[in-house]
């Protein structure tokens, strides 16, 4: 159909340019039996090298003969026959013929040229906008995002795209901007493409009859999938070639995203090999000595005929392996809520001295061979937090600060509310942290090189995740003279005391 | 002791059945056992309990639905007891009428007091008219409360909030109920009127407020008179 609109086209400028060179010689009519005759060969010469300008080189070479003709038979005496009689009419005739076939014949070339190589250069244009913008779009969606969006510019039509799955398989949905939805049909084809590696409609199958038509998206290493485009007219040589090195920079960013993200799986693998290994001889380990602990003791207590003193005191050594081992299915739970995103931030105005004194009672026992210094101002506002994370948050780093600081040694707590944020700080007397250990320290099962026995490095990444959770930060230095400080800011609003 | 009051525990697992029948029985009472929710209704119903200790995690029906169901007909104080940590889990048990909860792993002094406290609230008998808690009392015709013999300088809020908790000695009373309570419906979501006046409620009445032993938090949750 579109084939035909084009032979129109053509017909429409082989009629246009004789009906042009028909008029003016028309037009110039009253010139014919006057002396200046030869002025309407410059007239049509004229008008034949403006049509050299907008014409194809049919119609130009049409209007290029025809004028010679007309002018021969009209103008040139005498009228009405082709006969020339004066020799220097007939010299005047041929160079005419010549000059209007040459120039017509040479502008529509100059002019095929241009179009060429304007066309070559919006072609390298749009190949390098699209590596540009391919380049910077950074992840799988992003990159479909971006070549949809290249591809609707440049061939008019939004393209449809099936990935495959990791394992070379065309499985999973299909992908368009505005949601096309491709047939069952159309996605086994989709499929034969794929496998096949070669363009739908290409073999045996004629492809114009469908809606779309299915191009391999075929990488260096990998082929990420097929992409649907909606089925055209053949296209020229140039036109298709374009097509293709276009394809081939989506193909190549899309392979670039398949490759990055297998690369992040292994990783990924890698990592909680490594996690999990740590996990199980950590765990192994911490759950083991208090459950030997409670075994040891109550079989003692059992079996053996125990004085009272050391009765109570294996009693007191089976509480304490409790208490340990709760404190530490409370971190593993935490941490698990943490990773898994299964625990919400659920802000509540808060007294500070409520949440300091809460958890200094919960460790009371932990902090009676310290000394504990709490400072919060008097005029410390109301903070909307979730006090429940944040007790966790401070439990762990009094925690902490218990189990390293020397015996009677100072450890302080200290809160202000500055600028918008609630900052509050824990800090001991113990060894700190190694120079080179400090950005580790909120690392997941991160044990210092000091570190005692016992504990699974959970505590601190708890505390900087519930941190965060409220979009807040938690920073750790070693203070002057001596030991860590923790300091946690968390912004928040402060409640309009003037309204009660 | 020998109270001799019966006290129904609702738990499906063994160790805690038997870890509760000789801690409560060591300390005077009776106790009935249900492996489950069903049976639990059963034996509310045929044994009249005094006391229940319902567990959230059953074989049979989910704990809060047993709660709902006895909550139809039986008065009397029903404690939770649960691994079920979650705040809003906690609230829910309580809006629906628990008179206390506690989550394991618990100690068991704890769990003892809580039983005394769900029990002295459930007697019935008449009010004394003055409320003694060593150095505070409160006397509630004169409607003034003493801080060692010194009348206290209370606002009303301040005064009813006090009484409210302090009637309810032991009893943990959610955020949303005192506000109903003390401040009337339209502010039972504007709980820093109660941080405030908690605050200044325990610079007034505890002997160490950075220790407060009177108004004691309970996170996320709410408020309850120590003991």
């Amino acid at each position: 159909m579109t084939k035909g609109g084009n032979n129109w086209k053509v017909i429409r400028q082989y009629v246009l340019s004789a009906a042009v060179i028909g008029g003016v010689a028309l037009l110039c009519a009253p010139l014919a039996n006057t002396r200046t005759y030869h002025l309407v060969s410059f007239i049509l010469l004229f008008v034949v090298s403006i049509l050299s300008t907008f014409l194809g080189l049919g119609p130009v070479l049409l209007a290029s003969t025809m004028s010679a003709l007309v002018w021969n038979y009209f103008f040139i005496p005498p009228h009405h026959t082709f006969h020339i009689e004066k020799a220097d009419d007939l010299l005047i005739f041929g160079l005419f013929f010549t000059i209007a076939l040459v120039s017509g014949v040479l502008s529509t070339r100059v002019r095929r040229q241009e179009r060429i190589s304007r066309e070559r250069e919006k072609r390298t244009n749009a190949l390098f906008q699209l590596t540009r913008e391919l380049s910077k779009a950074g992840g799988m969606k992003e990159v479909l995002k971006v070549a949809a969006a290249e591809i609707r510019n440049h061939f008019g039509d939004e393209p449809v795209f099936l990935l495959q799955d990791g394992n070379n398989q065309l499985q999973g949905d299909e992908w368009s901007a505005n949601g096309q939805q491709l047939t069952r049909q159309e996605k086994e084809r989709g499929v034969r493409v794929f496998r096949e590696g070669r363009k739908s409609g290409s073999g045996e199958i004629q492809s114009t009859t469908e809606r779309y038509t299915f191009y391999p998206l075929g990488g260096t290493r990998i082929s990420p999938g097929v992409i649907a485009l909606k089925s055209s007219p053949p296209l020229t040589p140039e036109q298709e070639s374009f097509r293709e090195a276009f394809l081939t920079q989506v193909s190549n960013a899309l392979e670039r995203e398949f490759l990055g993200e297998m690369a992040q799986k292994v990783r990924f693998l890698d990592e909680s090999d490594r996690l999990y290994k740590t996990l199980f001889n950590s765990i192994s380990h911490e759950l083991r000595i208090p459950i030997a602990t409670i075994m040891g003791a109550s079989d003692s207590i059992l079996n053996a005929r125990n004085s009272d003193e050391i009765h109570l005191a294996l009693v007191r050594e089976i509480f304490t392996a409790s208490l340990r081992l709760n404190r530490l299915i409370e971190n593993l739970l935490n941490i698990s809520r943490l990773e898994s995103g299964h625990f919400s931030v659920r802000t509540d105005w808060c007294d500070i001295n409520d949440l300091v004194n809460k958890v200094t009672d919960e460790l009371k026992d932990e902090l009676k061979p310290f000394s504990l210094e709490v400072s919060v101002p008097e005029d410390m506002p109301l903070v909307k937090i979730d006090f429940g994370l944040l007790e966790h948050v401070l439990y762990n780093l009094l925690f902490n600060a218990t189990q390293y600081a020397p015996g009677a040694s100072v450890i302080g707590i200290r809160a202000t509310y500055q600028d918008g944020r609630l900052l509050l700080e824990v800090r001991d007397r113990g060894p700190g942290f190694p120079e080179h250990q400090i950005r580790e320290v909120f690392k997941k099962f991160f044990r210092g090189d000091g570190s005692r026995p016992g504990g699974l490095g959970l505590g601190l990444s708890i505390a900087k995740g519930f941190v965060e959770a409220h979009g807040g930060a938690i920073q750790v230095a070693n203070a002057p003279g001596g030991g860590a400080r923790f300091i946690l800011s968390i912004p928040s609003e402060t409640p309009d005391i003037f309204n009660m | 002791m020998t109270t001799n009051e019966t006290i129904l525990i609702i738990d499906d697992e063994l160790q805690i059945r038997r870890l509760l029948e000789i801690t409560l029985t060591a300390s005077g009472y009776k106790t009935i056992l249900a492996v489950n929710g069903k049976d639990g209704l059963v034996f509310s119903a045929t044994h009249h309990p005094a006391l229940i200790i319902l567990d959230l995690g059953l074989p049979d029906l989910d704990g809060q639905e047993v709660l709902k169901k006895l909550r139809d007909w039986y008065r009397k104080p029903i404690i939770i007891l649960s691994v079920r940590s979650a705040e809003e889990e906690i609230i829910r048990a309580l809006d629906q009428g628990a008179s206390d909860y506690l989550t394991k792993p618990f100690r068991t002094g704890e769990l003892l007091a809580r039983i005394r406290a769900a029990l002295r609230s459930a007697d019935g008998s008449p009010e004394a008219t003055v409320l003694d808690f060593g150095s505070l009392t409160i006397d509630l015709v004169a409607h003034i409360a003493k801080k060692n013999q010194e009348v206290l300088k209370l606002t009303a809020t301040e005064f009813s909030l006090l009484l409210l908790l302090a009637k309810n000695r032991g009893r943990v009373l959610t955020h949303k109920y005192l506000l109903r309570e003390v401040w009337g419906y339209g502010y039972q979501e504007q709980t820093q009127y109660l941080r405030v006046f908690i605050a200044q409620l325990r610079k007034k009445i505890e002997d160490n407020p950075s220790r407060p032993s009177l108004l004691i938090t309970e996170s996320g949750v709410g408020y309850r008179f120590g003991e």
